[in-house]
Protein backbone atom coordinates (compact mmCIF):
# COMPACT_ATOMS: atom_id res chain seq x y z
CA UNK A 1 0.00 0.00 0.00
CA UNK A 2 2.87 2.45 0.88
CA UNK A 3 4.88 1.29 -2.09
CA UNK A 4 1.84 2.08 -4.36
CA UNK A 5 1.04 5.73 -2.90
CA UNK A 6 5.17 5.94 -3.36
CA UNK A 7 4.82 5.38 -6.86
CA UNK A 8 2.07 7.53 -7.89
CA UNK A 9 3.88 10.41 -5.83
CA UNK A 10 7.01 9.71 -7.94
CA UNK A 11 5.03 9.56 -11.01
CA UNK A 12 3.50 12.91 -10.38
CA UNK A 13 7.09 14.25 -9.67
CA UNK A 14 8.47 12.97 -12.90
CA UNK A 15 5.43 14.26 -14.58
CA UNK A 16 6.30 17.82 -13.17
CA UNK A 17 9.10 17.86 -14.30
CA UNK A 18 8.79 16.98 -17.65
CA UNK A 19 5.96 18.88 -17.84
CA UNK A 20 7.63 21.43 -20.60
CA UNK A 21 8.86 18.72 -22.24
CA UNK A 22 5.57 17.52 -22.79
CA UNK A 23 3.27 18.28 -25.91
CA UNK A 24 1.01 22.05 -25.16
CA UNK A 25 -1.98 22.60 -26.31
CA UNK A 26 -2.01 24.93 -29.61
CA UNK A 27 -3.07 27.82 -27.29
CA UNK A 28 0.07 27.97 -25.48
CA UNK A 29 2.94 27.59 -28.03
CA UNK A 30 5.26 29.35 -29.93
CA UNK A 31 3.48 30.04 -33.36
CA UNK A 32 5.35 29.32 -36.56
CA UNK A 33 5.66 33.35 -36.97
CA UNK A 34 7.64 34.31 -34.02
CA UNK A 35 10.27 31.91 -35.03
CA UNK A 36 10.79 32.92 -38.86
CA UNK A 37 11.22 36.26 -37.37
CA UNK A 38 14.95 35.39 -36.90
CA UNK A 39 14.99 32.08 -38.85
CA UNK A 40 13.00 33.12 -42.07
CA UNK A 41 16.17 35.91 -42.88
CA UNK A 42 17.93 33.68 -45.55
CA UNK A 43 21.46 34.97 -44.28
CA UNK A 44 20.42 33.80 -40.24
CA UNK A 45 23.19 31.39 -39.40
CA UNK A 46 25.99 31.04 -37.11
CA UNK A 47 29.86 30.66 -37.52
CA UNK A 48 31.32 27.87 -35.26
CA UNK A 49 34.26 27.86 -33.62
CA UNK A 50 36.06 25.68 -36.01
CA UNK A 51 35.25 27.94 -38.25
CA UNK A 52 31.89 25.73 -39.95
CA UNK A 53 28.86 27.88 -40.67
CA UNK A 54 25.78 25.95 -39.60
CA UNK A 55 22.67 27.49 -41.31
CA UNK A 56 20.05 27.98 -39.32
CA UNK A 57 17.55 29.55 -42.53
CA UNK A 58 14.54 28.07 -41.91
CA UNK A 59 10.59 28.92 -43.68
CA UNK A 60 7.50 27.63 -43.16
CA UNK A 61 8.02 25.94 -46.64
CA UNK A 62 11.08 23.75 -44.96
CA UNK A 63 8.20 21.21 -43.44
CA UNK A 64 6.26 21.27 -46.69
CA UNK A 65 6.01 18.12 -48.73
CA UNK A 66 7.55 16.07 -45.68
CA UNK A 67 5.69 13.79 -43.02
CA UNK A 68 5.70 16.21 -40.63
CA UNK A 69 3.84 18.99 -43.04
CA UNK A 70 1.07 19.42 -39.83
CA UNK A 71 4.01 19.93 -37.28
CA UNK A 72 5.02 23.10 -35.98
CA UNK A 73 8.76 24.11 -35.01
CA UNK A 74 7.92 23.36 -31.25
CA UNK A 75 6.14 20.42 -31.74
CA UNK A 76 10.03 18.41 -32.06
CA UNK A 77 11.75 21.76 -30.41
CA UNK A 78 9.91 21.53 -27.38
CA UNK A 79 12.57 22.69 -25.15
CA UNK A 80 12.22 26.14 -26.80
CA UNK A 81 9.77 27.89 -24.23
CA UNK A 82 10.71 31.63 -24.70
CA UNK A 83 11.65 33.55 -28.24
CA UNK A 84 14.30 34.22 -28.60
CA UNK A 85 15.73 31.28 -26.71
CA UNK A 86 18.96 31.79 -25.37
CA UNK A 87 20.61 28.49 -25.08
CA UNK A 88 21.11 26.54 -28.00
CA UNK A 89 18.29 24.23 -28.34
CA UNK A 90 18.79 20.30 -27.73
CA UNK A 91 18.75 17.67 -30.21
CA UNK A 92 15.36 16.66 -31.22
CA UNK A 93 14.61 13.42 -29.77
CA UNK A 94 12.26 11.50 -32.48
CA UNK A 95 10.89 8.74 -30.01
CA UNK A 96 9.10 11.84 -28.31
CA UNK A 97 6.40 11.02 -30.75
CA UNK A 98 7.51 7.93 -32.40
CA UNK A 99 6.94 5.28 -29.77
CA UNK A 100 4.72 2.21 -29.80
CA UNK A 101 1.19 3.23 -29.19
CA UNK A 102 1.29 6.39 -29.15
CA UNK A 103 -1.69 9.04 -29.18
CA UNK A 104 -0.50 11.20 -31.85
CA UNK A 105 -0.09 8.26 -34.51
CA UNK A 106 3.03 8.67 -35.46
CA UNK A 107 4.20 5.18 -37.35
CA UNK A 108 6.36 3.21 -35.26
CA UNK A 109 8.25 -0.10 -35.76
CA UNK A 110 10.91 -1.76 -33.48
CA UNK A 111 13.66 0.44 -35.58
CA UNK A 112 14.49 2.74 -32.70
CA UNK A 113 14.74 0.10 -30.68
CA UNK A 114 17.41 -1.60 -32.91
CA UNK A 115 19.17 1.49 -32.91
CA UNK A 116 19.83 1.93 -29.44
CA UNK A 117 21.61 -2.02 -29.55
CA UNK A 118 23.45 -1.05 -32.65
CA UNK A 119 27.62 0.64 -32.90
CA UNK A 120 25.14 4.28 -33.67
CA UNK A 121 23.54 3.76 -30.56
CA UNK A 122 26.23 2.81 -27.82
CA UNK A 123 28.40 5.49 -29.49
CA UNK A 124 25.52 7.83 -28.68
CA UNK A 125 25.31 6.29 -25.39
CA UNK A 126 28.85 6.84 -24.52
CA UNK A 127 28.75 10.19 -25.34
CA UNK A 128 29.96 10.34 -28.79
CA UNK A 129 28.16 13.21 -30.39
CA UNK A 130 29.14 13.05 -33.58
CA UNK A 131 27.52 9.72 -33.78
CA UNK A 132 24.41 10.08 -35.39
CA UNK A 133 20.69 10.05 -34.17
CA UNK A 134 17.33 9.49 -36.28
CA UNK A 135 17.81 12.79 -38.11
CA UNK A 136 21.18 12.39 -39.08
CA UNK A 137 19.97 9.59 -41.89
CA UNK A 138 16.50 10.57 -42.23
CA UNK A 139 17.05 14.16 -42.40
CA UNK A 140 15.85 17.18 -39.81
CA UNK A 141 12.90 19.41 -41.45
CA UNK A 142 12.72 17.68 -44.60
CA UNK A 143 11.57 14.11 -43.89
CA UNK A 144 10.21 11.86 -46.58
CA UNK A 145 8.82 8.65 -46.36
CA UNK A 146 11.54 5.70 -46.56
CA UNK A 147 9.31 4.26 -49.53
CA UNK A 148 10.00 7.44 -51.57
CA UNK A 149 12.51 7.25 -53.75
CA UNK A 150 13.41 11.26 -53.07
CA UNK A 151 14.14 9.83 -48.82
CA UNK A 152 17.78 10.43 -47.65
CA UNK A 153 17.40 6.34 -46.86
CA UNK A 154 16.17 5.25 -50.11
CA UNK A 155 17.93 2.92 -51.66
CA UNK A 156 19.36 5.58 -54.35
CA UNK A 157 20.07 8.05 -51.67
CA UNK A 158 21.75 5.72 -48.64
CA UNK A 159 24.76 5.73 -49.59
CA UNK A 160 25.31 9.51 -49.79
CA UNK A 161 23.62 9.69 -46.94
CA UNK A 162 25.59 7.33 -44.54
CA UNK A 163 28.84 8.98 -46.81
CA UNK A 164 28.46 12.50 -44.80
CA UNK A 165 30.49 10.49 -41.97
CA UNK A 166 31.64 7.96 -43.87
CA UNK A 167 33.68 9.81 -46.53
CA UNK A 168 36.28 7.75 -47.42
CA UNK A 169 34.17 4.46 -47.67
CA UNK A 170 31.30 6.08 -49.81
CA UNK A 171 34.29 7.17 -51.87
CA UNK A 172 35.44 3.39 -52.49
CA UNK A 173 31.78 2.32 -53.00
CA UNK A 174 30.93 5.18 -55.33
CA UNK A 175 33.78 3.68 -57.95
CA UNK A 176 33.33 -0.27 -57.01
CA UNK A 177 30.74 -2.43 -58.98
CA UNK A 178 27.82 -2.14 -56.73
CA UNK A 179 27.86 1.53 -55.99
CA UNK A 180 28.28 2.02 -60.34
CA UNK A 181 25.22 -0.22 -60.31
CA UNK A 182 23.49 1.79 -58.21
CA UNK A 183 24.23 4.91 -59.81
CA UNK A 184 22.83 3.80 -63.03
CA UNK A 185 19.09 2.90 -60.64
CA UNK A 186 19.69 -0.77 -60.34
CA UNK A 187 17.49 -1.55 -57.43
CA UNK A 188 19.18 -4.63 -56.88
CA UNK A 189 22.60 -3.28 -56.41
CA UNK A 190 23.49 -3.48 -52.64
CA UNK A 191 24.10 0.21 -50.83
CA UNK A 192 25.08 0.32 -47.33
CA UNK A 193 22.05 -0.80 -45.58
CA UNK A 194 22.12 -3.97 -48.15
CA UNK A 195 24.86 -5.25 -46.46
CA UNK A 196 24.70 -3.93 -43.23
CA UNK A 197 21.17 -3.43 -41.93
CA UNK A 198 19.92 -0.51 -41.73
CA UNK A 199 18.97 -0.07 -37.89
CA UNK A 200 21.07 -3.01 -36.34
CA UNK A 201 23.94 -1.60 -38.03
CA UNK A 202 26.93 -3.32 -35.44
CA UNK A 203 30.59 -3.28 -35.96
CA UNK A 204 32.01 -5.84 -38.29
CA UNK A 205 33.81 -7.36 -35.38
CA UNK A 206 30.74 -7.59 -33.56
CA UNK A 207 29.49 -11.17 -33.69
CA UNK A 208 25.67 -10.22 -34.09
CA UNK A 209 26.74 -8.24 -37.74
CA UNK A 210 25.89 -8.82 -40.81
CA UNK A 211 29.42 -8.64 -41.88
CA UNK A 212 31.04 -10.23 -39.23
CA UNK A 213 33.78 -12.80 -40.74
CA UNK A 214 31.43 -16.22 -40.48
CA UNK A 215 28.76 -13.85 -41.69
CA UNK A 216 30.08 -12.72 -44.53
CA UNK A 217 29.04 -15.49 -47.20
CA UNK A 218 26.19 -15.77 -46.41
CA UNK A 219 25.23 -12.34 -46.54
CA UNK A 220 26.10 -12.02 -49.97
CA UNK A 221 24.53 -15.10 -50.67
CA UNK A 222 21.32 -13.58 -50.46
CA UNK A 223 21.64 -11.62 -53.53
CA UNK A 224 24.70 -13.97 -55.46
CA UNK A 225 23.13 -17.40 -54.27
CA UNK A 226 19.53 -15.97 -55.72
CA UNK A 227 19.20 -17.57 -59.51
CA UNK A 228 16.41 -15.11 -59.46
CA UNK A 229 18.77 -11.75 -59.02
CA UNK A 230 22.01 -12.74 -60.87
CA UNK A 231 20.06 -14.46 -63.82
CA UNK A 232 19.65 -10.80 -64.92
CA UNK A 233 23.01 -9.43 -64.53
CA UNK A 234 24.69 -12.56 -66.64
CA UNK A 235 26.16 -13.62 -62.88
CA UNK A 236 26.46 -17.29 -61.68
CA UNK A 237 25.34 -18.31 -58.66
CA UNK A 238 27.50 -21.39 -58.12
CA UNK A 239 30.49 -19.38 -56.47
CA UNK A 240 28.68 -19.28 -53.65
CA UNK A 241 28.33 -23.35 -53.75
CA UNK A 242 32.02 -23.60 -55.12
CA UNK A 243 33.24 -21.39 -51.92
CA UNK A 244 31.24 -23.75 -49.73
CA UNK A 245 32.83 -26.60 -50.99
CA UNK A 246 36.14 -25.32 -50.49
CA UNK A 247 38.59 -25.72 -47.29
CA UNK A 248 37.86 -21.99 -46.58
CA UNK A 249 33.93 -22.38 -47.22
CA UNK A 250 34.13 -25.12 -45.08
CA UNK A 251 36.05 -24.14 -42.31
CA UNK A 252 34.22 -20.76 -42.11
CA UNK A 253 30.85 -22.82 -41.78
CA UNK A 254 32.46 -24.69 -38.64
CA UNK A 255 33.08 -21.18 -37.25
CA UNK A 256 36.64 -20.32 -38.30
CA UNK A 257 37.08 -16.56 -38.37
CA UNK A 258 40.80 -16.12 -39.84
CA UNK A 259 39.73 -18.63 -42.55
CA UNK A 260 39.12 -16.42 -46.05
CA UNK A 261 35.28 -15.41 -46.71
CA UNK A 262 34.54 -13.45 -49.68
CA UNK A 263 34.73 -10.26 -48.31
CA UNK A 264 38.52 -11.30 -48.01
CA UNK A 265 39.47 -11.77 -51.67
CA UNK A 266 37.03 -9.72 -53.34
CA UNK A 267 37.12 -6.54 -51.24
CA UNK A 268 33.97 -4.70 -49.01
CA UNK A 269 33.37 -1.72 -50.51
CA UNK A 270 36.17 -1.53 -52.91
CA UNK A 271 34.30 -5.00 -54.86
CA UNK A 272 35.38 -4.43 -58.51
CA UNK A 273 34.39 -6.96 -61.35
CA UNK A 274 37.71 -9.53 -62.34
CA UNK A 275 37.87 -7.95 -65.42
CA UNK A 276 38.89 -4.85 -63.97
CA UNK A 277 42.59 -4.32 -63.52
CA UNK A 278 42.05 -2.65 -59.90
CA UNK A 279 39.91 -5.84 -58.99
CA UNK A 280 41.44 -7.75 -56.18
CA UNK A 281 40.34 -10.51 -58.03
CA UNK A 282 41.64 -9.34 -60.97
CA UNK A 283 44.81 -12.11 -62.59
CA UNK A 284 47.18 -9.93 -62.16
CA UNK A 285 46.24 -8.94 -58.40
CA UNK A 286 45.56 -12.08 -56.96
CA UNK A 287 49.10 -12.75 -55.78
CA UNK A 288 49.14 -10.14 -53.84
CA UNK A 289 45.60 -11.03 -52.41
CA UNK A 290 46.62 -14.14 -51.54
CA UNK A 291 49.62 -13.38 -49.81
CA UNK A 292 47.54 -11.36 -47.63
CA UNK A 293 46.89 -14.88 -45.72
CA UNK A 294 49.77 -17.26 -47.87
CA UNK A 295 53.26 -15.35 -47.73
CA UNK A 296 55.18 -15.80 -50.65
CA UNK A 297 51.95 -16.39 -52.95
CA UNK A 298 53.16 -16.13 -56.50
CA UNK A 299 51.61 -16.08 -59.95
CA UNK A 300 50.96 -19.49 -59.77
CA UNK A 301 47.67 -19.00 -57.80
CA UNK A 302 46.09 -17.16 -61.13
CA UNK A 303 47.43 -20.39 -63.01
CA UNK A 304 43.77 -22.40 -62.89
CA UNK A 305 40.28 -21.53 -62.35
CA UNK A 306 39.04 -20.13 -58.43
CA UNK A 307 36.02 -21.27 -58.00
CA UNK A 308 36.40 -24.84 -58.88
CA UNK A 309 33.51 -27.34 -59.05
CA UNK A 310 34.88 -30.82 -59.84
CA UNK A 311 31.89 -32.25 -60.57
CA UNK A 312 31.69 -29.65 -63.76
CA UNK A 313 33.13 -29.92 -66.95
CA UNK A 314 34.10 -26.40 -66.86
CA UNK A 315 36.33 -26.99 -64.32
CA UNK A 316 38.66 -29.29 -66.57
CA UNK A 317 41.42 -31.34 -66.14
CA UNK A 318 39.99 -30.76 -62.56
CA UNK A 319 37.02 -32.34 -63.48
CA UNK A 320 38.50 -35.64 -65.65
CA UNK A 321 40.75 -36.38 -62.72
CA UNK A 322 37.58 -36.37 -60.33
CA UNK A 323 35.70 -38.10 -62.83
CA UNK A 324 38.98 -40.94 -63.36
CA UNK A 325 38.90 -41.70 -59.73
CA UNK A 326 35.24 -42.17 -59.02
CA UNK A 327 34.98 -44.49 -61.67
CA UNK A 328 38.19 -46.46 -60.31
CA UNK A 329 36.67 -46.37 -56.87
CA UNK A 330 33.47 -47.48 -58.25
CA UNK A 331 35.27 -50.27 -60.41
CA UNK A 332 37.74 -50.95 -57.58
CA UNK A 333 34.74 -52.00 -55.42
CA UNK A 334 32.80 -54.16 -57.76
CA UNK A 335 35.84 -55.87 -58.86
CA UNK A 336 36.75 -56.76 -55.00
CA UNK A 337 32.73 -57.85 -54.34
CA UNK A 338 33.26 -59.95 -57.84
CA UNK A 339 36.21 -61.50 -56.02
CA UNK A 340 34.89 -62.16 -52.62
CA UNK A 341 31.68 -63.93 -54.38
CA UNK A 342 34.31 -66.07 -56.67
CA UNK A 343 36.54 -66.83 -54.07
CA UNK A 344 33.67 -67.87 -51.65
CA UNK A 345 32.08 -70.24 -54.33
CA UNK A 346 35.54 -71.68 -55.56
CA UNK A 347 36.21 -72.57 -52.00
CA UNK A 348 32.71 -74.28 -51.42
CA UNK A 349 33.72 -76.23 -53.77
CA UNK A 350 37.58 -76.85 -53.00
CA UNK A 351 36.00 -78.27 -49.58
CA UNK A 352 33.49 -80.58 -51.03
CA UNK A 353 36.12 -81.86 -53.63
CA UNK A 354 38.03 -82.71 -50.48
CA UNK A 355 35.49 -84.77 -48.16
CA UNK B 1 37.26 -76.26 -38.69
CA UNK B 2 36.93 -79.40 -37.46
CA UNK B 3 39.92 -82.04 -37.92
CA UNK B 4 40.00 -84.07 -40.75
CA UNK B 5 41.21 -86.92 -39.57
CA UNK B 6 39.85 -88.26 -35.90
CA UNK B 7 43.77 -89.08 -35.04
CA UNK B 8 44.69 -86.00 -34.92
CA UNK B 9 45.64 -84.91 -31.53
CA UNK B 10 44.65 -81.33 -30.10
CA UNK B 11 45.17 -78.62 -32.20
CA UNK B 12 48.36 -77.24 -32.69
CA UNK B 13 49.21 -73.73 -32.87
CA UNK B 14 52.00 -72.01 -34.44
CA UNK B 15 53.67 -68.21 -34.76
CA UNK B 16 52.37 -66.34 -37.66
CA UNK B 17 52.94 -62.69 -36.10
CA UNK B 18 55.93 -61.58 -34.35
CA UNK B 19 55.34 -59.13 -31.44
CA UNK B 20 56.82 -56.54 -33.68
CA UNK B 21 54.64 -57.00 -36.34
CA UNK B 22 51.53 -56.95 -33.73
CA UNK B 23 52.56 -53.37 -32.68
CA UNK B 24 52.83 -52.22 -35.76
CA UNK B 25 49.47 -53.85 -37.04
CA UNK B 26 47.76 -52.18 -34.23
CA UNK B 27 49.71 -48.69 -34.57
CA UNK B 28 48.73 -48.92 -38.56
CA UNK B 29 45.07 -49.49 -37.46
CA UNK B 30 44.66 -46.76 -34.80
CA UNK B 31 46.12 -44.45 -37.18
CA UNK B 32 44.65 -45.18 -40.24
CA UNK B 33 40.94 -44.83 -37.85
CA UNK B 34 41.88 -41.90 -36.98
CA UNK B 35 42.77 -40.75 -40.08
CA UNK B 36 39.54 -41.87 -42.15
CA UNK B 37 37.40 -40.42 -39.01
CA UNK B 38 38.97 -36.69 -39.22
CA UNK B 39 39.46 -37.11 -43.33
CA UNK B 40 36.19 -38.06 -44.34
CA UNK B 41 34.27 -35.78 -41.74
CA UNK B 42 35.99 -33.14 -43.61
CA UNK B 43 35.20 -34.71 -47.11
CA UNK B 44 31.60 -35.31 -46.44
CA UNK B 45 30.91 -32.23 -44.16
CA UNK B 46 28.02 -31.58 -46.16
CA UNK B 47 26.21 -34.63 -44.74
CA UNK B 48 24.93 -35.02 -41.14
CA UNK B 49 27.51 -37.48 -40.12
CA UNK B 50 30.43 -35.60 -41.39
CA UNK B 51 29.37 -32.52 -39.70
CA UNK B 52 28.70 -34.37 -35.92
CA UNK B 53 32.30 -36.00 -36.38
CA UNK B 54 34.11 -32.19 -37.41
CA UNK B 55 31.78 -31.28 -33.68
CA UNK B 56 33.05 -34.62 -32.42
CA UNK B 57 36.41 -33.84 -33.12
CA UNK B 58 36.09 -30.15 -31.86
CA UNK B 59 35.80 -28.57 -35.19
CA UNK B 60 37.47 -27.69 -38.33
CA UNK B 61 40.87 -26.52 -36.45
CA UNK B 62 41.25 -29.49 -34.27
CA UNK B 63 40.27 -31.89 -36.46
CA UNK B 64 43.35 -30.40 -39.12
CA UNK B 65 45.23 -30.97 -35.77
CA UNK B 66 44.41 -34.41 -35.32
CA UNK B 67 44.64 -36.02 -38.68
CA UNK B 68 47.89 -34.42 -38.98
CA UNK B 69 49.59 -36.49 -35.94
CA UNK B 70 47.79 -39.18 -37.45
CA UNK B 71 49.12 -38.66 -40.67
CA UNK B 72 52.71 -37.99 -39.14
CA UNK B 73 52.67 -40.71 -36.56
CA UNK B 74 51.74 -43.05 -39.96
CA UNK B 75 54.40 -41.40 -42.23
CA UNK B 76 57.07 -41.81 -39.23
CA UNK B 77 55.45 -45.45 -38.91
CA UNK B 78 56.29 -46.24 -42.29
CA UNK B 79 59.89 -44.91 -42.32
CA UNK B 80 60.02 -47.01 -39.80
CA UNK B 81 58.44 -49.99 -41.02
CA UNK B 82 61.75 -49.98 -43.89
CA UNK B 83 64.18 -49.86 -41.60
CA UNK B 84 62.32 -52.46 -39.81
CA UNK B 85 61.78 -54.78 -42.57
CA UNK B 86 65.58 -53.86 -44.85
CA UNK B 87 67.92 -54.21 -41.86
CA UNK B 88 66.67 -56.18 -38.90
CA UNK B 89 66.87 -60.28 -38.82
CA UNK B 90 63.30 -60.47 -37.78
CA UNK B 91 62.19 -58.07 -40.77
CA UNK B 92 64.31 -59.24 -43.74
CA UNK B 93 62.68 -62.85 -42.69
CA UNK B 94 59.31 -61.78 -43.06
CA UNK B 95 60.37 -58.72 -46.28
CA UNK B 96 61.91 -62.18 -48.38
CA UNK B 97 58.43 -64.16 -47.48
CA UNK B 98 56.47 -60.56 -48.74
CA UNK B 99 58.55 -60.28 -52.01
CA UNK B 100 55.75 -60.21 -55.07
CA UNK B 101 57.26 -62.56 -57.85
CA UNK B 102 55.28 -63.71 -60.98
CA UNK B 103 54.38 -66.80 -59.16
CA UNK B 104 52.12 -64.59 -57.51
CA UNK B 105 50.15 -63.40 -60.48
CA UNK B 106 50.31 -66.76 -62.12
CA UNK B 107 48.29 -68.00 -58.52
CA UNK B 108 46.47 -65.25 -58.61
CA UNK B 109 45.14 -66.01 -62.01
CA UNK B 110 44.59 -69.97 -61.26
CA UNK B 111 42.72 -69.18 -58.57
CA UNK B 112 40.19 -66.56 -60.48
CA UNK B 113 40.43 -69.87 -63.14
CA UNK B 114 39.82 -72.00 -60.67
CA UNK B 115 37.04 -70.24 -59.02
CA UNK B 116 35.50 -69.71 -62.58
CA UNK B 117 35.52 -73.13 -63.43
CA UNK B 118 38.58 -73.88 -65.87
CA UNK B 119 41.37 -74.97 -64.01
CA UNK B 120 41.40 -78.24 -61.52
CA UNK B 121 43.45 -77.22 -59.13
CA UNK B 122 43.56 -74.74 -56.68
CA UNK B 123 46.95 -72.55 -56.10
CA UNK B 124 48.95 -73.77 -52.96
CA UNK B 125 50.35 -70.79 -51.42
CA UNK B 126 53.54 -70.35 -49.33
CA UNK B 127 53.30 -67.86 -46.01
CA UNK B 128 51.54 -65.38 -47.65
CA UNK B 129 49.16 -66.15 -50.74
CA UNK B 130 48.76 -63.57 -53.43
CA UNK B 131 45.95 -61.98 -51.23
CA UNK B 132 48.10 -61.17 -48.32
CA UNK B 133 51.03 -59.68 -50.81
CA UNK B 134 48.40 -57.73 -52.89
CA UNK B 135 47.30 -55.86 -49.52
CA UNK B 136 50.74 -55.21 -48.35
CA UNK B 137 52.24 -53.89 -51.28
CA UNK B 138 48.87 -51.72 -51.95
CA UNK B 139 48.87 -50.84 -48.63
CA UNK B 140 52.56 -49.74 -48.57
CA UNK B 141 52.11 -48.15 -52.03
CA UNK B 142 49.23 -46.01 -50.93
CA UNK B 143 50.29 -44.93 -47.56
CA UNK B 144 53.65 -43.43 -49.40
CA UNK B 145 51.81 -41.93 -52.45
CA UNK B 146 48.73 -40.47 -50.10
CA UNK B 147 51.38 -39.34 -47.81
CA UNK B 148 52.88 -37.29 -50.63
CA UNK B 149 49.35 -35.41 -51.17
CA UNK B 150 49.47 -34.76 -47.84
CA UNK B 151 52.29 -33.26 -47.19
CA UNK B 152 51.75 -30.95 -50.31
CA UNK B 153 48.47 -29.58 -48.76
CA UNK B 154 49.36 -29.38 -44.87
CA UNK B 155 52.75 -27.34 -46.78
CA UNK B 156 50.09 -25.28 -48.71
CA UNK B 157 52.05 -21.94 -48.36
CA UNK B 158 54.88 -23.72 -49.63
CA UNK B 159 53.44 -25.49 -52.14
CA UNK B 160 51.91 -22.25 -53.85
CA UNK B 161 55.22 -21.26 -54.39
CA UNK B 162 55.76 -23.86 -56.84
CA UNK B 163 52.85 -25.46 -57.81
CA UNK B 164 50.16 -24.01 -60.18
CA UNK B 165 46.48 -23.22 -58.26
CA UNK B 166 45.17 -26.02 -60.74
CA UNK B 167 47.50 -28.88 -59.49
CA UNK B 168 46.91 -28.18 -55.72
CA UNK B 169 42.96 -28.09 -56.72
CA UNK B 170 44.10 -31.79 -58.19
CA UNK B 171 46.10 -32.97 -55.47
CA UNK B 172 43.30 -32.32 -52.99
CA UNK B 173 40.87 -34.38 -54.95
CA UNK B 174 43.42 -36.85 -55.23
CA UNK B 175 44.32 -37.02 -51.71
CA UNK B 176 40.37 -37.76 -50.76
CA UNK B 177 40.02 -40.36 -53.63
CA UNK B 178 43.53 -41.80 -52.25
CA UNK B 179 41.63 -42.09 -49.03
CA UNK B 180 38.72 -43.58 -50.01
CA UNK B 181 39.89 -46.24 -51.89
CA UNK B 182 42.15 -46.95 -48.99
CA UNK B 183 39.02 -47.33 -46.85
CA UNK B 184 36.96 -49.43 -50.03
CA UNK B 185 39.91 -52.02 -50.29
CA UNK B 186 40.04 -52.07 -46.49
CA UNK B 187 36.34 -52.60 -46.10
CA UNK B 188 36.53 -55.72 -49.25
CA UNK B 189 39.80 -57.29 -49.10
CA UNK B 190 40.62 -56.88 -45.39
CA UNK B 191 37.70 -57.37 -44.23
CA UNK B 192 36.86 -60.40 -46.45
CA UNK B 193 40.16 -61.97 -45.62
CA UNK B 194 40.35 -61.48 -42.09
CA UNK B 195 36.94 -61.43 -40.81
CA UNK B 196 34.11 -62.70 -42.84
CA UNK B 197 36.58 -65.58 -45.11
CA UNK B 198 34.93 -68.89 -43.48
CA UNK B 199 37.98 -70.27 -42.27
CA UNK B 200 38.68 -67.23 -40.21
CA UNK B 201 35.36 -66.37 -39.24
CA UNK B 202 34.57 -64.06 -37.13
CA UNK B 203 37.83 -63.12 -37.05
CA UNK B 204 41.36 -64.37 -37.71
CA UNK B 205 43.04 -63.74 -33.86
CA UNK B 206 46.69 -63.79 -35.07
CA UNK B 207 47.13 -60.18 -34.86
CA UNK B 208 46.31 -60.16 -31.02
CA UNK B 209 47.77 -63.36 -30.24
CA UNK B 210 50.49 -63.71 -32.65
CA UNK B 211 49.46 -67.15 -33.21
CA UNK B 212 47.31 -69.80 -35.96
CA UNK B 213 45.72 -72.93 -35.74
CA UNK B 214 48.44 -75.62 -37.85
CA UNK B 215 45.45 -77.26 -39.29
CA UNK B 216 44.32 -73.82 -40.68
CA UNK B 217 47.77 -73.50 -42.10
CA UNK B 218 47.28 -76.86 -43.62
CA UNK B 219 44.56 -75.25 -45.25
CA UNK B 220 45.08 -72.18 -46.37
CA UNK B 221 48.71 -71.71 -46.77
CA UNK B 222 49.88 -75.71 -47.62
CA UNK B 223 53.20 -74.47 -48.95
CA UNK B 224 54.51 -73.36 -45.55
CA UNK B 225 52.93 -75.73 -43.62
CA UNK B 226 54.91 -78.54 -45.30
CA UNK B 227 57.79 -76.37 -45.05
CA UNK B 228 57.77 -76.08 -41.70
CA UNK B 229 56.93 -80.26 -41.42
CA UNK B 230 60.16 -80.36 -43.34
CA UNK B 231 62.03 -77.97 -40.71
CA UNK B 232 60.86 -80.32 -37.83
CA UNK B 233 59.06 -76.48 -36.60
CA UNK B 234 55.75 -78.78 -36.46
Amino acid sequence: MKGTVLTAGLVVALLGMCAPGLPQPASARISLEKCTLCHGKQEFRKILVDGKIRELFVTADSLKGSVHEKKTCVDCHFDISEIPHRERPRRVNCTHCHYKGNAEGAPQSDGYLAYFESVHGKAIARGNAKAPLCQDCHGSHFILKVKSDASLVAQGNVAETCGHCHIQIYAQYKTSVHGVAAAKGIKEAPSCTGCHGEHKIYSPKDPKSTVYATHVAEQCSKCHGSVSIMSKFGIETEKVETYRESFHGVASQFGSRTVANCASCHGTHEIRPEADPLSSVNPKNVAKTCGKCHPGANANVAVGKMHVDAKKKEAGIVYYVASFFKYLTIGTMLALIIHILLDMYGRTKRLRGEK
Amino acid sequence: MTPMSAGTPKSVSIVRMSFMFRVQHALLMVTLLVLALTGFALMYHENWLGRNLIRLEGGVLYRGFLHRAAASLLMGQLIFHAFYMLFTRGGKKEFGEFLLVRQDFADFLQAIRYNLGTAAEYPRFGKYGYKEKFQYWGATLGIFLISVTGIILWAETFSMRFLPKVVLDITLIVHGYQGLLAFVILLFWHMYNEHLHPSVFPMNAAWLTGRVDAEWLRQEHPLEYEKMKREGVL
